[in-house]
């Protein structure tokens, strides 16, 4: 009874709307983005649709148990997620240079987008049970660290880096809550600056480093990335400030745009609704992820502060990566826009999470 | 009932939030910025780059001005030739394969060919280049059939110029090839293009501006293969900008004068012919010989070509009537009697002694006869050079100079075409400075009889002739005579133009006509055996104008040596006699004696142009080959 009273009472609002504003902007853009496409590609905002309303059902299934749950059984997600990302390894084929995807029937399941979220519960599990009043030292480092480093290293097997990048920032965030002592913060920086091009230099040999910086750019192999980046910017600079208008994109029409539909929905959207459009875009992802701290803020209890900062950080990082790609601030990673770019696990991953965030959100007020 | 874990304190992490809250605003900030700077700060640079990625130019290239002459026959044509546009986006290596075979190209042609699809910046791979210039009948045939399977190629028909008197006349029609990139950086407004052509000497350069016309442009718009869309998705209708077409010339010349002229010209390698008409300037023939075929430069010379015509002893790409000059020989000796004339210095019936030579102080001063006793009219028509020492003697140099100026020597006629050259006319005071503060008499002398140091240019003599024919009256050279659009209708029609008007007696004009009348009517004259008895009626003056005269070093082949050594072959005349119409220059280069090499060629010529042609006509007397 307290639980449905506190569903409908304290039910997050400017959550919900914001997400929803941002899952039917996706839609919307995601038809203009493959209008001009092959036709294999023109029903997929339709697929989208029924994606988006598959991880709607799951984020209420989640938001609607105490997390406190979620804790008691963090181990458990953890070990299935790791279980994936080793099966991924028996039955996934390789696609273009790299095995992601598990084959269930008729779509493909991409264990290392559910992992994401396994290891925040799990990161979260163990800060909660090892509370401190007094700064910590690197030793307390080792168990996260220990939790981040198995499937980080099972993704770079796939090879996957934009995921594991994806993983260490979301660490990162996450560990920043804490209060690390200073000087074992300076003593980190210190050693890892020092070491990196040391262990370039010296430990790795020559075969070694080539694989490293080719894994590091891989795109730098593919014919033509440059020219694709090259074309985003292209198309987001001749938007201007108003757009060129709803389906009036020339650089998508046209098929200037590669992957317009996965990692560059942006471009079109910035084409085709300009400075304008691209800001009030971005306002909702800000929104998003300052109401996910601020409900982190909100929360009880230290499982329920390092999920919500988790999930925030997630959302946080994929936006600010994909944009700074597609704007040529950074390079050409394959990492998605939020609920944005079209895919399966990718939405169900982001809608499971806002379901983790609504949870938190909800139960603010209990205890 | 599942234990769920107790509450824990949640204060270690309070003080973090703002700087996340602080971060992340900082991030998005970021982001807005560069989206700022991309779509409103850089906003013309990429609409531009995002217009250009999808819009394809289609060039039109405007049809060429046809050159005609002065009876309207086609001197320079437009034929049209097939050329092979591919999108290098779209060649790939079975593709490049295909098309070889289709051409029939052989390995060297096939790596050409990459090469060039190799260059093309990434920017511009899906727009068509110019891969193959002027195929064959049968390559069109194998390309067009095979189109439907060759997606980014594409046929185009263009205008190539053709000139079908190919080398007759070439130097003042002159050729057209592909612009250079440096002429595109120098031309840069004027609206060239790579692949485009321009004229590069004669009337195609002069004129090209009116020659060239406008091209045209069809704007399509294109996906990023290059592949038009169909006409419903285009966003808006394919712009055509219609191309202007050139204008075209009507030149004065008579290209059956030039016939003519080359035909009477066989028996020598090297030389030229001018002839004008008397009352206008007009230019009715300007022949150059050796000539090139204006059709192999116009597509492209192969180095080899070049060379060969760089080392022609007889140098094809000299223009013998504009750009050589020479000594003018005795076809000078008019200006100088007319000096003494018209100054009253000798009056022409004053007697001098030929004994074959003249002594001043110690030098000895050549003729080329015993002339014995002759007036002034007899030194004309026998050519007395022992005459003409004696005059420059009394007339003095710069008197004599004067009058080579007032007649257009020493200065470019202004025809228009191609690098004029001035010629030059000394002076005494020339001489003072360039030989030691010293002049001597024996400057003078030669100069009366057209040796020493003065140059004539072929169409500088002929326009003198010409005012000596018309009572005085010294032409601008005119080559164009109209200006026409294709339809016939004309543009602009140039009138002739007087340079100025001579200030001669007539009398004495006539004094010195009679005198030419004689050289080539009287049985004594220089020119008689060139004579056409019951043609028209000829006067002139022959020349035989001394050059090289140096020992023949053992160095040298001797066979050019003595040709080298030759005197170059003048004759400069005006027909008819009595009623003066054209005026006709001919110089042998090395030819010998003027009286017997260049005289025949004029009087035929002026034969062919004037005469009945029931006349008797002499056989043409070759020069000795070296």
């Amino acid at each position: 009874m307290a639980l449905r009273r506190g569903l409908r009472d304290n039910f997050d609002w400017p959550l919900f709307v914001t997400v929803a504003a941002i899952a039917v902007v996706g839609v919307v853009n995601l038809y203009s983005a493959t209008s001009a496409a092959v036709p294999a590609l023109r029903d997929i905002y339709i697929q989208q649709v029924y994606w988006l309303t598959l991880g709607a059902g799951t984020a209420v299934l989640i938001a609607a148990v105490d997390y406190r749950h979620y804790e008691r059984y963090g181990w458990i997600g953890y070990g299935i997620g790791v279980s994936l990302l080793i099966l991924v390894f028996l039955l996934a084929r390789e696609i273009r240079g790299s095995q992601r995807w598990i084959p269930i029937g008729s779509f493909s399941l991409q264990p290392s987008e559910l992992m994401k979220l396994f290891l925040i519960v799990a990161l979260a599990k163990h800060l909660h049970n090892d509370p401190r009043t007094e700064g910590r030292t690197l030793k307390d480092l080792i168990v996260p660290g220990a939790i981040l480093s198995l499937p980080l290293v099972l993704i770079l097997k796939q090879p996957d880096l934009g995921t594991a990048l994806i993983l260490v920032f979301i660490f990162v965030s996450i560990m920043f809550l804490t209060h690390l002592k200073l000087r074992s913060l300076v003593t980190l920086v210190v050693t890892m600056g020092v070491s990196a091009p040391l262990a370039w230099s010296y430990l790795l040999k020559p075969y070694q480093r080539e694989r490293v910086t080719s894994f590091l750019a891989p795109e730098k192999d593919i014919l033509d990335t440059g020219w694709h980046a090259y074309q985003a910017k292209v198309a987001i600079g001749s938007g201007g400030l108003t757009g060129k208008g709803f389906l009036q994109g020339t650089q998508n029409q046209h098929k200037f745009l590669p992957d317009q539909h996965s990692d560059f929905p942006f471009p079109v959207w910035a084409e085709e609704h300009g400075f304008i459009g691209s800001v009030l875009l971005i306002s909702l992802y800000m929104v998003l992820v300052l109401l996910g701290i601020k409900i982190a803020s909100e929360a009880k209890d230290r499982f329920g502060a390092v999920v919500a900062l988790g999930v925030s950080a997630l959302i946080f990082w994929h936006t600010v990566i994909n944009l700074g790609m597609v704007c040529g601030l950074l390079p050409v990673v394959g990492i998605t826009l939020p609920l944005f770019s079209y895919g399966g696990s990718s939405v169900l991953t982001m809608m499971a999470g806002i379901g983790l965030l609504m949870n938190v959100s909800i139960r603010r007020f209990h205890f | 009932m599942i234990m769920l874990s107790p509450r824990r304190e949640v204060g270690e992490f309070r003080k973090r939030y703002k700087w996340m809250v602080l971060f992340v605003l900082v991030t998005m900030l970021s982001i807005v910025g560069r989206l700022f700077m991309l779509q409103l700060v850089q906003h013309d640079r990429w609409a531009g780059e995002a217009d250009r990625n999808i819009t394809k130019v289609v060039r039109l290239p405007a049809t060429r001005g046809l050159i005609r002459d002065y009876r309207g026959r086609v001197i320079a044509d437009n034929r049209p030739s097939y050329n092979v546009l591919v999108t290098p986006r779209l060649m790939g290596e079975p593709q490049i394969e295909s098309i070889a075979g289709l051409l029939s190209l052989d390995e060297a042609g096939k790596q050409r060919f990459r090469n060039l699809l190799g260059r093309v910046p990434e920017r511009r791979r899906s727009h068509f280049v110019q891969a193959f210039n002027d195929i064959s009948r049968d390559q069109y045939a194998a390309i067009e059939t095979h189109r439907r399977e060759l997606p980014g190629v594409n046929l185009i028909v263009a205008p190539l110029r053709s000139y079908p008197f190919k080398q007759l006349g070439a130097h003042t029609i002159g050729f057209l090839n592909q612009v250079s990139a440096e002429d595109l950086k120098d031309m840069n407004g004027l609206g060239y293009g790579p692949g485009d052509a321009m004229g590069r000497s004669g009337l195609e350069r002069a004129w090209e501006s009116y020659l060239r016309g406008r091209d045209g442009e069809l704007r399509v718009m294109v996906d990023v293969r290059g592949r038009e869309l169909d006409s419903s998705a285009q966003p808006e209708k394919p712009v055509r900008k219609e191309p202007v077409p050139g204008l075209d010339l009507r030149l004065t010349l008579d290209m059956d004068m030039m016939r003519s002229a080359e035909r009477h010209f066989r028996g020598h390698p090297s030389g030229g012919v001018v002839v004008v008409d008397v009352h206008t300037g007009r230019v009715r023939a300007l022949y150059s010989k050796p000539g090139y075929d204006l059709n192999e430069l116009t597509s492209g010379l192969s180095q080899e070509r070049v060379r060969e015509m760089l080392e022609n002893p007889f140098r094809p790409l000299i223009d013998k009537t504009t750009y050589e000059s020479y000594f003018p020989g005795s076809t000078f000796k008019p200006i100088s009697a007319l000096a003494a004339l018209q100054d009253n210095i000798i009056p022409g019936s004053t007697h001098y002694d030929c004994p074959g030579y003249y002594m001043l102080g110690r030098r000895r001063f050549r003729c080329s006869h015993v002339h014995n006793d002759t007036d002034m009219h007899m030194a004309l028509v026998q050519s007395c050079n022992t005459y003409f020492y004696r005059l420059a003697e009394q007339v003095g140099i710069d008197r004599i100079a004067s009058y080579a100026r007032e007649f257009g020597l020493g200065e470019k006629t202004g025809i228009g075409i191609n690098t004029e050259a001035s010629g030059f006319v000394p002076t005494r005071e020339w001489y003072v400075k360039n030989h030691n503060d010293k002049f001597q008499v024996g400057f003078s002398l030669n100069t009366a009889i057209g040796q020493g140091d003065t140059r004539v240019t072929l169409i500088q003599l002929a326009m003198m002739y010409a005012a000596l024919a018309n009572g005085g009256t010294l032409y601008v050279p005119q080559l164009v005579e109209k200006v026409e659009q294709a339809d016939g209708s004309v543009v602009h029609e140039f009138p002739p133009r007087i340079r100025r008007q001579i200030n001669v007696d007539p009398a004495y004009l006539e004094y010195v006509k009679e005198g030419l009348y004689g050289a080539v009517n009287n049985r004594k004259g220089t020119a008689f055996e060139a004579r056409i008895e019951g043609g028209v009626p000829v006067s002139g003056k022959t020349g035989t104008a001394e050059v090289n005269k140096s020992k023949i070093s053992p160095k040298e082949d001797p066979r050019r040596a003595w040709y080298d050594r030759r005197s170059h072959s003048w004759f400069a005349a005006f027909a008819p006699s009595d009623n003066p119409q054209l005026a006709i220059v001919v110089l042998v280069e090395h030819g010998g004696y003027g009286g017997k090499y260049a005289a025949p060629i004029a009087i035929q010529v002026l034969q062919d142009a004037l005469g009945d042609p029931s006349a008797t006509k002499k056989p043409v007397l070759v020069s000795k080959k070296p």
